[in-house]
């Protein structure tokens, strides 16, 4: 799977479960609350009924002529009775209640008004311990179900998620493809004008038309950079690297050499300072990607006379122009993929992503600075 | 030794006060086979507190009439209506509060040992 098409699927998937869980979540809380009340007032119903049932013996009581009057009384509901002053007059508790309801959460209870006064009762007070037997049960219930929708949804996301990334998936596919056989094609033309060029200066048959050639060589060697680093992004997740020891100052000193012709079609200031003989382990192509691509952009977006420094040291190398600069709004997007700064020149926006790449697969720190108008400084720490 | 008197005096209080009860309303209702019971529970069935129901009796006995009275009209027929007692107030008041301490129902409340 694709970097992007990846991206573009867990966006979709948090969003879309996200929201699925939302939605689901108020419905369970509503669902919730709604039979909670339910059980709590089936609990209270059997206080109600408890209430008939002891006013009825009360009425019983108030006509008996027994000497002890038995007080009705439940296992699991308490109750007392008030007259019209609210004062208690009996009941079952161990203790005197008042008439008004507790404070306690996981109590209910139930005050009725007896009329008329049987034994001179005006109110009934019966409560009950909450049973929280059948909450919990419901609470179980809900999560339970929240859990199997939740993956349920999570499965059927996935789906929905790859069957909406597949127009993009196609496209990205059909762009790599174009891309694979157009550098395919190119590099054989490529090869034969740069091969030719080097013929003709060699045998010195170019003192006529020395600056039509110069042209033509930056024109040859500005495709096979774009060639090579076309190749490198395909063949980026199948290539095999070769960790080697590499002389990075051999290797900057070749490709300034290189792009001469660019940097002298500018007329630019090269400064190098290149701390000796200083190495690095790395594959030879990550590390000339990184330099021939930070140095064909110092020259391509420089000023006709600027100046290109580059510094390597032990810690860092550092690749310094007097160009025109990024805006500090490009300056977050400028290591995507086919994003450009500045259509000016030409190019597919591809240096700098294959850049950082390699920066991250080595763990090396790599930063830009740019002032607009000014100059860029790109810097890439070696991890330590 | 406080206590012991306080009692005491409670107690002689309470005895006088239901001879003087007897004397005064029991020993005719007796003769008379007046229920006692039966028209205190009307009478706290009606006024549910005590001080109600002292205060409803306390009016009937200081004008004895059926309009005053909360027994029905066939308690009338069964048992004529009292004639009115020359006795004082306090002492009216006092026969009360004993006929109510004597015939007092919720004192048979007790609390069942078996649940339903």
């Amino acid at each position: 799977m694709l970097q992007s098409e990846k991206r573009s699927l867990v966006r979709f998937l948090v969003i879309y479960l996200t929201s699925t869980l939302l939605l689901f979540s108020l419905a369970s809380w509503i669902f919730y609350t709604a039979t909670k009340h339910q059980i709590i007032d089936q609990q209270r119903t059997a206080l109600k009924y408890e209430a008939d049932h002891i006013i009825s013996k009360l009425r019983l009581l108030h006509n008996s002529n027994e000497k002890k009057l038995i007080y009705p009384r439940s296992k699991s509901i308490d109750s007392a009775i008030y007259d019209t002053d609210k004062k208690y007059i009996f009941g079952s508790y161990s203790d005197e209640q008042s008439l008004q309801k507790g404070k306690e959460t996981d109590m209910l209870y139930f005050i009725k008004k007896v009329e008329p006064y049987y034994l001179g009762a005006a109110y009934l007070r019966t409560s009950k311990k909450l049973e929280r037997a059948p909450i919990e049960k419901l609470q179980k219930s809900i999560g339970f179900f929240m859990l199997v929708a939740g993956a349920l949804f999570l499965v059927l996301g996935y789906y929905l998620g790859r069957l909406f990334v597949a127009p993009m998936r196609e496209s990205l596919e059909k762009m790599n493809h174009f891309i694979q056989d157009t550098t395919h094609e190119l590099n054989t033309p490529i090869s034969t004008i740069l091969t030719n060029i080097e013929m003709i200066e060699t045998f010195g048959k170019h003192k006529e038309s020395s600056s039509e050639l110069k042209r033509i060589e930056i024109a040859s060697k500005t495709l096979s950079r774009i060639y090579d680093d076309l190749t490198y992004l395909n063949l980026n997740h199948h290539y095999h690297r070769q960790v080697v020891t590499v002389n990075m100052v051999a290797l900057i000193q070749e490709r300034v050499a290189y792009f001469s012709a660019m940097s002298g079609a500018k007329n630019l200031n090269v400064i190098l300072k290149l701390e000796e003989n200083f190495t690095l382990e790395i594959d030879k192509n990550d590390a000339l990607r990184v330099v021939d691509n930070l140095i064909s952009n110092a020259i391509k977006y420089n000023k006709q006379n600027g100046l290109l420094e580059i510094s390597l040291s032990k810690e860092s190398l550092i690749v310094r122009d007097t160009g025109i600069g990024i805006s500090a709004e490009d300056l977050k997007y400028i290591m995507q993929r086919f994003k450009r700064a500045n259509k000016s020149e030409g190019g597919f926006g591809i240096g700098l992503h294959i850049v950082s790449q390699v920066c991250e697969n080595y763990q090396f720190e790599f930063e830009i600075k740019s002032i607009l108008h000014e100059g860029t400084e790109v810097h890439i720490r070696w991890k330590k | 030794m406080e206590k012991i008197v306080l009692w005491s005096l409670l107690s002689v209080g309470i005895f006088a006060s239901s001879s003087t009860l007897e004397n005064d309303c029991l020993s005719c209702h007796m003769m008379q086979k007046i229920p006692n019971d039966l028209i205190y529970r009307r009478y706290l069935m009606t006024y549910s507190t005590k001080e109600n129901v002292e205060d409803a009796i306390i009016k009937y006995l200081k004008n004895p009439q059926k309009v005053n009275s909360i027994m029905p009209p066939q308690f009338f027929l069964k048992f004529p209506i009292k004639k009115l007692q020359n006795i004082e107030d306090q002492r009216r008041k006092e026969n009360v509060k004993a006929y109510i301490e004597k015939f007092d129902v919720q004192k048979r409340l007790i609390l069942e040992e078996n649940s339903h």
